[in-house]
């Protein structure tokens, strides 16, 4: 492999897939659409689905920073941004799906919902974070946010730990026992925690360092 | 007769057919002797025939049944996955015969019936009703059944009887997720003896006339219309009459979500899912539950004083 330049080019090529991949799940649902095979309830497939993708986008976007920093793979950084926005994306496309398709954007009848859902809270707080920090992804709020851009852009962190408790509580089951459907949602809060470890200074260094001598 | 105030949503235009073909074989159904043409149309009153001359329509909902198709391939059955369009696939070779059902506990004759004792013995009824799931979707359901109270009847409940446990078959080597341990299976469900008494609890053993698929809990399940769907315990393999509020397997894992009565009721909400409002499947929009969904006439009385809160 290439050593990596101080300076990141954009890989083209990694950028496509990326494109392309976060796009699939959405041309697929809008393929399924055409075809009537949203199945028996297409509100809860579409729910589902939205959701899904948008804690899988989140998820790889928080995995680009130490991937680079482990693998000394500068290449992947650039693809950070995007996976955040398509993220951010598909958040938005799951709460129109809960408030135009589902509650035929019946205010009085959502206002109900998330007042008696704690989970739907969860859920709204990461949309908003994920929403907030799409539209300042700009270079013209970077520079007018100036430090506070960065510190801004750490709430990710926040909105992928409601969404994943957003997840869990999701489930029809008993967290505590685990009693229930709890595979994925499960798979996505290992998915985050092993982030916050490969976050620790100590553990990084000693898995740089690992990785450099073999 | 009483009058008709909790089920008068008319039905849709749009979801005419598969009810308009279902109506002609019902008709030519009743055509066969069982009962005259007139019964059918009088039965738009609420009043539940007791009829035991064979397939009677107990009750006309006016609102339109959910189409076959949906009602076998969006199912709940969690021994099998809790993919519920995943079910009908899964359950396809689930061995329903032979079958026999265990009635006990506190009773003076126990004894157990077989899947053809069950289906001769007790004359079988048709029944339209409502099933509105926890999860905020619906469906109407054309079932063919008899009331539980006649299968009690021929067991006799003791005086000692209060509760009715219900359990559901475990066959790990069908049930692809039954020993996942995800759930703590067998299914356990229990009604009040009273709840288990009243007319409109069915013993469903077939849906729009036809033998029950394994997906919607063949060969025998219980139906309990008023109450949220997961009462309603699939495949049953014994029934026991006992003297304490029996375990049931929602209530376990999660009784703060899933009450033992879990009575359909809009007031009363869940963590998760609308009770207010319901998807009914096939309709696009959302309807407004009904207490008791839609039988709080019938079934009220069984809960007279009772805060219906606290007792979810
Ligand atoms: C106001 C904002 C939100 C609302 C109202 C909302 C609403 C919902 C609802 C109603 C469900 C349950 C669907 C069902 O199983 O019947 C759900 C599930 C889910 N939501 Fe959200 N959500 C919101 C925000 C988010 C965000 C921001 C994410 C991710 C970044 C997310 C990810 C998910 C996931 C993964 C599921 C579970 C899907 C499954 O069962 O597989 N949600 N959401």
């Amino acid at each position: 492999m290439e050593q990596p330049s101080r300076r990141i080019q954009p890989k083209h090529w990694l950028l496509a897939v990326v494109h392309l991949g976060s796009l699939v799940p959405l041309a697929r649902f809008g393929w399924l659409a055409w075809q009537g095979q949203l199945g028996f309830n297409p509100v809860e497939t579409a729910l589902r689905a939205s959701g899904r993708t948008a804690v899988l986008l989140l998820l790889l976007s928080l995995a680009i920073t130490p991937l680079r920093k482990i693998l000394n793979l500068a290449i992947v950084q650039p693809l950070r941004k995007p996976l955040g926005l398509y993220s951010a994306l598909y958040a938005g496309l799951h709460f129109a799906a809960f408030a135009a398709w589902d509650y035929g954007l019946d205010l009085g009848l959502i206002w109900l919902e998330f007042t008696q859902k704690p989970f739907l809270l969860l859920g709204l707080g990461a949309l908003v974070i994920l929403v907030v920090l799409a539209l300042t992804s700009t270079r013209g709020w970077q520079k007018r946010l100036r430090s506070g851009w960065r510190w801004l852009q750490r709430s990710v962190y926040l909105a992928a730990v409601l969404a994943v408790a957003h997840y869990l509580l999701a489930v029809k089951g008993d967290l505590f026992t685990l009693q229930g459907d709890y595979t994925r949602p499960l798979l996505a809060a290992g998915a985050l925690l092993l982030l916050f470890l490969l976050r620790l200074p100590g553990l990084q260094g000693w898995l740089q360092d690992r990785l450099r001598r073999e | 007769m009483k009058d008709q105030d909790y089920r008068s949503v008319p039905v849709s235009p749009d979801e005419v057919t598969p009810q308009d073909v279902y109506l002609s074989r019902r008709k030519f159904l009743k055509g066969m002797g069982l009962a005259g043409l007139g019964a059918l149309l009088a039965s738009c009153a609420p009043a539940i025939s007791t009829g035991t001359e064979g397939l009677v329509a107990t009750e006309d909902l006016r609102e339109a049944l959910t189409s076959y198709e949906a009602i076998t391939n969006y199912v709940n059955f969690y021994e099998f996955t809790t993919n519920k369009e995943g079910v009908a696939e899964l359950a396809r070779d689930f061995v329903t015969e032979p079958w026999s059902v265990e009635v006990g506990g506190l009773v003076e004759n126990p004894r157990s019936f077989s899947l053809e004792e069950l289906r001769t013995n007790f004359a079988q009824e048709e029944r339209i009703y409502r099933m509105r799931c926890v999860e905020g979707w619906s469906m109407v359901i054309p079932w063919l059944g008899f009331p539980l109270h006649k299968l009690l009847a021929e067991v006799k409940p003791t005086g000692a009887a209060r509760y009715v446990s219900f359990e559901s078959a475990l066959v790990p080597e069908q049930m692809n997720a039954a020993s996942s341990g995800m759930f703590p299976f067998p299914y356990l469900e229990g009604l009040r003896l009273d709840e288990a008494q009243h007319d409109l609890t069915l013993l469903a053993t077939g849906l729009y006339g036809e033998t029950l698929p394994p997906q919607n809990g063949a060969p025998i399940r219980l139906v309990v219309p008023w109450k949220y769907g997961f009462k309603s315990g699939k495949s049953l393999v014994r029934i026991t009459l006992v003297e304490n509020q029996p375990p049931t397997l929602w209530n376990t894992i999660a009784p703060q979500e899933y009450g033992f009565y879990a009575n359909v009721n809009p007031a009363v909400s869940h963590p998760r899912w609308s009770q207010a409002t319901e998807r009914r499947m096939g309709e696009s929009g959302r309807r407004e539950t009904l207490l008791m969904n839609g039988y709080a006439e019938e079934v009220m009385p069984l809960y007279a004083g009772m805060d219906l809160k606290v007792n979810y």
